[in-house]
């Protein structure tokens, strides 16, 4: 059975309208507009068991409403949501024990007290008896490597810290589905990567089901086999991420190394160059023949060194993004 | 387990207020001010005249300071901070966890008020013996009992009537809910008999203010340790009281459901 299971998922928002300007706000002291706003429509999917799935989107998609919906903090205003087994939006203890939100831009932790105070609260609150307890902050303390920052104030800290420190927060009771949000937002490459590391290996140690958001393509291809595309509150693709490349791209990029100068307007002849900065170019070439392209230009020039490769993913769900009708014609 | 959930919350609230030293000082320099100044105001008016309003100026003084002892315990809370908490988004913090919300801000304003009842008693002790004002003493046993039963009443009122004054975020969130508060808490104060006694009001006025739940919070009481009511008639208040505590209490968790249904969990 599914982890996670939605169903025609709709949520609408009333948002007041105001004119631009002082008038405008005059106008709206007195007499209020409302606007009617489909933040996610018909959303249907099933998540199952240890699955770490990628929610992706622009800005305004609904992913973060999505996520809300699934764990309670919003009604739907039609469809239906079931995360294992239970209706989130009727919010049961014996739900919220097995789940953890994080929100990559909202706080849990206390501000002025050190992240220990937090987590002993988040004990109390999940019922976590001393033992796991200290067992459990142990480990992560020691994956996370936030021995030096246990007992200073959450104020003093870098964001990295922070959110290391969230992600203890939310786990500490060992949540089976993890609703992650933008989790990497704002943080140093590094310190992104710390955290890749770390969900992956939550996600593979306790069978734990996640779903994560994120504008960062790179947490996406690094942690997520499947990923669900949303535009416009609606998903235009739930598949393996790979799929969205061969769908989409119909292309590959061939990179070259020259040996020497050449004609370049003979190369431009034969493959279209995307880039070109001596002694290296790159060209965009049909997929299908993308090997006798290849094979053709070793022929004719002088070529040092060739690779094929993927054009980049960051590229293709751009234009996902811009167009999400590309799918349903490729 | 359970207790033991919101034993911890009123360790972590502690914690919290005792984190910010300058704060806790102002806040008790300010609760004294206020105070002095209910104190001196009514020297100086008893200065002219032996009798008052219907206070003798014992009375009087007794009953500024040990209003503003019942202020401290009853009209302060650290639940003002759901209003902010509906309006931001952090609200979203609880409702995904197997907590009580009015729960957990009960411990935390309970743990409030303990701390404010340890500072408070201790302040008015020093009062007492710095300015040595005739004060009174309780008129007896079931006067002073009825009164432990009576703040604790109040205080249990005023924690649902400023939950549904925070609630209104929900369909106001503008400014964090502050715009309403202030109107409504300046009001508040006034009648709960918090700056004087109720009954130094016109006569038509008091008829209809004596029957608002605001004077269960600090007339009444006071009321009750004075002496001025006693036996049947403190009987029926605490019943009234207690129905309050009912009724606002059931019309806050109501308004709650209803809030939630349309609360937007804002924050991004």
């Amino acid at each position: 059975m599914a982890v996670i299971s939605v169903e025609g998922l709709t949520k609408t928002f009333k948002v007041v309208r105001k004119e631009p300007g002082l008038w405008g706000s005059i106008k709206a002291l007195v007499k209020r507009e409302y606007e009617t706003v489909r933040a996610v429509e018909k959303v249907s999917f099933d998540i199952e068991a240890g699955e770490l799935v990628g929610f992706i989107g622009p800005n305004g998609a609904g992913k973060t409403t999505t996520l809300k919906c699934l764990s309670g903090l919003l009604y739907p205003t039609g469809g239906d949501i079931q995360v294992l087994g239970y209706k989130p939006w009727e919010r049961k203890s014996e739900l919220q024990k097995q789940f953890s939100l994080v929100m990559g831009q909202k706080n849990q932790l206390w501000w002025d007290l050190p992240p220990i105070e937090t987590w002993r609260l988040q004990q109390a609150i999940y019922e976590i008896d001393q033992a796991s307890f200290k067992q459990i902050v142990a480990e992560l303390v020691n994956l996370l490597q936030l021995q030096r920052v246990v007992s200073i104030p959450v104020r003093k800290l870098s964001l990295g810290e922070r959110m290391k420190c969230e992600l203890v927060a939310a786990l500490l009771h060992r949540p089976k589905v993890l609703f992650l949000d933008e989790p990497t937002i704002g943080l140093d490459v590094v310190m992104q990567k710390t955290m890749r590391d770390f969900i992956a290996e939550y996600n593979r140690k306790f069978g734990a089901t996640v779903i994560l958001t994120s504008h960062y393509m790179e947490d996406v291809k690094r942690l997520c086999e499947r990923v669900i595309v949303i535009s416009q509150g609606r998903i235009v693709f739930d598949g393996k991420l790979n799929q969205i490349i061969s769908r989409l791209a119909g292309y590959k990029m061939v990179r070259l190394i020259f040996g020497q100068e050449f004609d370049q307007r003979k190369l431009a002849e034969m493959a279209e160059v995307t880039e070109y900065n001596f002694p290296q170019a790159v060209v965009k070439v049909d997929r299908k023949k993308a090997a006798a392209v290849a094979a053709k230009i070793l022929q004719e020039f002088p070529v040092a060194d060739v690779t094929i490769e993927e054009p980049p993913i960051e590229a293709i769900i751009r234009s996902l993004y811009e167009d999400p009708k590309i799918l349903a014609d490729s | 387990m359970k207790i033991r959930k919101y034993w911890q919350i009123a360790k972590i609230s502690w914690s919290n207020g005792l984190a910010y030293r300058l704060n806790l000082v102002m806040w008790r320099v300010r609760v004294v001010v206020q105070m002095l100044a209910g104190y001196f105001l009514w020297m100086a008016v008893f200065n002219r005249n032996q009798v008052a309003f219907g206070y003798n100026q014992a009375q009087m003084l007794t009953y500024v300071l040990g209003g503003a002892l019942i202020r401290t315990l009853v009209l302060s809370q650290r639940s003002v901070d759901v209003q902010v908490e509906i309006s931001s988004g952090d609200l979203n913090n609880y409702l995904v966890k197997p907590i009580n919300y009015f729960r957990y801000w009960l411990a935390r304003d309970g743990a409030d008020k303990l701390l404010n009842a340890v500072f408070g008693v201790g302040e008015l002790a020093v009062l007492v013996i710095l300015l040595r004002p005739p004060i009174l003493g309780p008129v007896g046993g079931q006067n002073l009992a009825g009164l432990l039963a009576m703040i604790v009443g109040a205080m249990m009122m005023y924690f649902y009537l400023s939950l549904l004054v925070s609630m209104t975020t929900f369909w106001y969130p503008e400014q964090n809910g502050w715009p309403q508060r202030f109107l409504i808490f300046m009001i508040l104060e006034f009648l709960a008999g918090g700056l004087f006694p109720l009954d130094i009001l016109p006569e038509p006025v008091l008829a209809v203010v004596k029957w608002l739940p605001t004077s269960y919070l600090v007339f009444i009481p006071m009321q009750v340790y004075l002496g001025r009511v006693s036996g049947q008639e403190l009987a029926v208040s605490l019943l009234i009281m207690l129905a309050w505590v009912g009724i606002l209490k059931q019309l806050a968790q109501m308004v709650f459901k209803r809030g939630l249904r349309i609360y937007e969990a804002y924050g991004r």
